[in-house]
C-alpha cells in the first residue's frame, strides 16, 4: 500500500517537474533561442544541468521551508501526494486555459490550505512568505523601472549584440587533430556576446532549479519517504525531460514573446528575475520564476514608456498637464533625459506610450498573483477538511 | 453627408467579415480601419517592445502592417479605398477614445485567441465593452 502511495506520488512529482520543465525552460531560453543564438536542443541540456545545481544547492532551503516551514509537522506521504495533485491540477488548468499560475505559490497554498486544515499551520512563517510576495513584484517592476527608464537606453547605445551568419564556431579539420576554429562570418564580439547570452541563461535556468525543483520534491521528502537528494534527481531529470520535449512548444509560445522583445533587454530581464529569485531561494522563501520575470518585464515597458515625462509625473499620473503647458520646462524634467528633448511640439498624431502600461492593466497583472495561491489554499482547505484521514 | 465608418481590426477572420460587411452596406462611406498594437499580453512581450522603441509610430506602423495589408485587399477586390489608422496599447479603450469621430462603428462579434483566458482577463471583451460604451452606433457582424 505505501509503495504504491509512493509510486503515485513519484508519478505525480515527475508530472508536475515535466511541466515546469516545460514552462521554465521557455522563460529562461525563449530569447537565446529565438535569437538564433543556441539551439533547442543544446538549451535544454544547459537546461537540466543547472537546474539540478540549482536544485541541488540553494533549492535545499526552499525544500526546508515547504516540508517543514510551513506546517509545524511533517508532511505525511499520503499529505504529500495530495499536495502535489494540487499543484499538478494547478498546472493543469494553466496549461488548458493558457492562464499564468505560478507554481511556487500555488505549492505554497496547497501546504498551507493543509496546515490551516489540521492546525498546524505556523503563522510567522506564511506571514513571512507573503510579506515578500507582496515586496517582491513591486521590487521587480522598480528595478525594472529604473533599467528601462536610465540604464538600457544609455547600453543599448554602446552594444550591439551581433548574429552573423554561418557557425559560430567550426571544426578545423586541416591538422591532424581537429581544432575548433572561427566560423566564416565570426567576430570577438560575437563570441564575447554569445557568451554572455549563454552565461545568462545558465544562470537563469539555475534559479528555475532553486525555486521549481522544491515544488516537485519537496512533498516526498522527509516523513513522507522519500531521500532529499533522490527526490532532488528525480525532479531535476523530470524537469529535463520537459525542457526536452515541451518546451520545444513553449519556447515559441512564451519564449516567443519574450524574444518580441530586443535580446539585450530580455537579458536585462532574466538577470533582474534570476537574481531575485535565487536571492529569495536562498533564504528559503519559495518564489515564482514567472512572476519576477513579468513583474521585470512590465517594470522596464513602463520605466520607458513613461521617460517623456518626469518620475515624478509619471507617478502621478499628471502627464496630460505637461503637454499642455510647453512653457512649463523646470530644470528638474530635464534631469536624466539626455537622449529625448521634453516638451517639444509634437505632432498631432503622436502615439503615448503611456497608453501601453495605464495603471489598471499594471493592477491586473499583480492580481493575477494572489488569485492562483488563494484558490490553491481555499481547495486544499476544503479537501483537508473533508477527508481528514489524509493528512 | 458621407458617412464615416470605423472599422477596428485584428487579425481575426471575424475582422475581416466586419471590413466586407462595412464596405458592402456603406458604398459611399468613409471607412477607416483602426488596428491597435501593443495589446496587453501574458509576458507584455509586444507592449515592452513598442515602449523600447526609439521611434514608436514608426514601430507601430510596421507592426499594423500585416493587418492593413489584409485590410487593403478586402477594400482592393471592391475597388475602395479606406483609412488606417494605428493606435497602441488597449483596443477596447482606443477605440471608444475616437468613436466620437465617426458616425458608425462595424467590428467583428470577436477577435483573435479570444478563447485564451489570459486574453480575456487582460483586454477583455472589446466587442461587448465598445458595444456598451460607444457614443455612436454599433454594428457587430457575426
Amino acid at each position: 500500500m505505501v509503495e504504491t502511495l509512493l509510486a503515485i506520488g513519484i508519478v505525480a512529482s515527475i508530472f508536475v517537474g515535466f511541466n515546469i520543465g516545460g514552462s521554465s525552460t521557455g522563460i529562461a531560453w525563449g530569447p537565446p533561442v529565438g535569437a538564433g543564438i543556441v539551439k533547442k536542443t543544446t538549451a535544454a541540456a544547459l537546461m537540466t544541468f543547472f537546474v539540478f545545481l540549482g536544485g541541488w544547492t540553494v533549492g535545499r532551503n526552499v525544500m526546508d521551508t515547504l516540508s517543514e516551514g510551513i506546517i509545524t509537522i511533517d508532511l505525511t506521504l499520503s499529505a504529500g501526494v495530495a499536495v502535489l495533485f494540487f499543484i499538478g491540477t494547478g498546472i493543469l488548468i494553466a496549461n488548458i486555459f493558457g492562464v499564468p499560475v505560478p507554481t511556487s505559490m500555488t505549492t505554497v497554498g496547497a501546504i498551507a490550505g493543509l496546515g490551516l486544515a489540521t492546525d498546524t499551520l505556523n503563522y510567522v512563517t506564511i506571514a513571512e512568505i507573503v510579506s515578500w510576495w507582496v515586496v517582491t513584484p513591486i521590487i521587480g517592476f522598480w528595478v525594472g523601472g529604473i533599467i528601462g527608464r536610465y540604464i538600457y537606453p544609455e547600453v543599448n547605445r554602446r552594444v550591439q549584440i551581433e548574429k552573423s551568419d554561418g557557425p559560430l564556431l567550426i571544426l578545423d579539420r586541416d591538422g591532424t587533430i581537429p581544432k575548433p576554429a572561427f566560423g566564416p562570418n565570426t567576430t570577438w564580439s560575437e563570441i564575447g556576446s554569445t557568451a554572455v547570452v549563454l552565461v545568462i541563461g545558465c544562470y537563469m535556468a539555475f534559479s528555475a532549479g532553486a525555486s521549481n525543483v522544491p515544488n516537485a520534491a519537496a512533498p516526498l521528502v522527509g516523513e513522507a519517504g522519500l531521500e532529499a537528494n533522490i527526490a532532488i534527481v528525480i525532479a531535476t531529470l523530470a524537469i529535463g525531460f520537459g525542457g526536452f520535449t515541451i518546451a520545444r512548444r513553449t519556447m515559441d509560445s512564451v519564449g516567443g514573446e519574450l524574444s518580441d522583445i530586443p535580446l539585450l533587454a530580455a537579458l536585462f530581464v532574466m538577470v533582474t528575475a534570476s537574481t531575485i529569485t535565487t536571492l529569495l531561494s536562498w533564504i528559503g522563501i519559495p518564489i515564482s520564476l514567472v512572476m519576477a520575470t513579468v513583474m521585470t518585464i512590465v517594470g522596464i515597458g513602463w520605466g520607458r514608456a513613461t521617460r517623456p515625462v518626469t518620475f515624478r509625473e509619471a507617478v502621478t499620473r499628471d502627464t496630460e498637464q505637461s503637454e499642455i503647458v510647453p512653457g512649463a520646462i523646470t530644470a528638474e524634467e530635464m534631469e536624466g533625459e539626455p537622449a529625448a528633448p521634453i516638451g517639444e511640439e509634437e505632432p498631432e498624431e503622436v502615439l503615448n506610450a503611456g497608453d501601453l502600461f495605464n495603471p489598471r492593466a499594471v493592477m491586473k497583472y499583480v492580481s493575477m498573483w494572489i488569485i492562483g495561491p488563494a484558490v490553491s489554499t481555499l481547495l486544499a482547505y476544503g479537501f483537508f477538511i473533508l477527508v481528514p484521514g489524509v493528512a | 453627408m458621407v458617412s464615416r465608418i470605423l472599422v477596428p481590426m485584428d487579425d481575426s477572420d471575424h475582422a475581416s467579415q466586419a471590413l466586407e460587411y462595412a464596405l458592402d452596406n456603406y458604398p459611399d462611406g468613409e471607412i477607416s480601419v483602426l488596428h491597435v498594437v501593443g495589446v496587453p499580453s501574458m509576458m507584455m512581450g509586444e507592449a515592452t517592445a513598442l515602449a523600447l522603441e526609439d521611434d514608436l509610430s514608426e514601430a507601430a506602423a510596421k507592426r499594423s502592417e500585416p493587418v492593413f495589408e489584409r485590410a487593403h485587399e478586402i477594400a482592393d477586390e471592391q475597388g475602395r479605398e479606406i483609412n488606417t489608422v494605428v493606435e497602441i496599447g488597449h483596443p477596447a479603450r482606443q477605440i471608444l477614445d475616437r468613436a466620437e469621430e465617426y458616425d458608425t462603428i462595424v467590428l467583428g462579434a470577436h477577435g483573435a485567441d479570444w478563447s485564451r483566458a489570459t486574453r480575456r482577463f487582460l483586454v477583455g471583451n472589446v466587442t461587448e465593452t465598445v458595444s456598451k460604451r460607444a457614443p455612436v452606433p454599433v454594428v457587430i457582424v457575426r
